[in-house]
């Protein structure tokens, strides 16, 4: 070991975190009944929860979600965590979808839902906690393609009237 | 719990962390704040950290391990004692590693 550096602890830094790598460390710390902390990226849940924003998931209960729940899980198709909406909640199977997203990802089977988000914290302070963040409208009012057209255009308005402002 | 560690005893990865090993790295995400952070509480180990962490099992005596390096790296077994105790003592500090048995 005389030729090797000296061994240490290195603590945070840059680490090769995604797709599955990221979902394989999830499943780990929920399965031994534990929240996991990370930080959201993308806006497609916006503005529930923005880039940036810290995300709180908790090891599901053995009910499952419901709909309305924001829950973090595998996407089929890429492999990668998500973090969206349940609009739909079916025998073992959930539809998901992000708030802001034009469609659905598609029927996720239980098993790959990691857990639910309980927190997000924006700035240093939580915006949402618990039931509270579950809304089962949004999720019925998210399924339609016209809100997210709807949501986006009156973001539009606001952001042109603020810049009137 | 003793805070020191003893050749004669026996260490293992503790309950309160998960331990995942990504694209060739050991990643340590430590429980005992109650949550599971990798924006905060996220701890790596260099490539001699590993060779240490991979013989820490819970399955022999700390100088056996150091034994087994010192054969592996071709080193007296002294300079790899002062590197696995040093190691090992932070592990403790941290709780990611408890004595067995």
């Amino acid at each position: 070991m005389d030729k090797k550096p000296r061994p240490h602890l290195v603590a945070g830094g840059e680490l090769p975190l995604g797709g599955d790598s990221l979902a394989g460390l999830m499943r780990a710390v929920l399965e031994k009944g534990k929240p996991f902390r990370f930080e959201a990226r993308g806006t497609s849940m916006h503005p529930s929860i923005r880039d940036g924003d810290a995300v709180t998931v908790s090891p599901l209960s053995g009910a499952g979600p419901t709909t309305g729940d924001v829950v973090a899980f595998v996407h089929p198709g890429t492999g990668g965590v998500r973090v969206h909406r349940v609009v739909k909640a079916g025998a073992g199977k959930y539809v998901v979808k992000g708030d802001n997203a034009l469609g659905p990802d598609g029927a996720v089977p239980r098993d790959m839902i990691l857990g639910l988000v309980v927190r997000v914290e924006r700035g240093g302070r939580v915006r949402r906690l618990g039931p509270a963040f579950r809304s089962a409208a949004l999720a019925r009012l998210s399924r339609s393609f016209w809100f997210t057209r709807l949501l986006r255009r009156a973001r539009r308005t606001f952001a042109r009237r603020e810049g009137r402002a | 719990m003793s805070d020191k560690i003893h050749l004669e005893r026996v260490y293992g990865p503790s309950d309160d962390v998960v331990v995942r090993e990504i694209e060739g790295e050991i990643v340590i995400v430590p429980l005992a704040s109650g949550i599971g952070d990798i924006e905060d509480e996220l701890y790596t180990l260099n490539e001699t950290g590993q060779a240490i962490w991979n013989r820490i099992d819970g399955s022999r005596p700390l100088a056996e391990v150091i034994r087994e390096l010192a054969a592996d790296y071709d080193a007296p077994d002294g300079l790899i004692a002062g590197d696995v105790v040093g190691l090992l003592q932070e592990l403790l500090e941290r709780r990611m590693i408890v004595e067995k048995g």
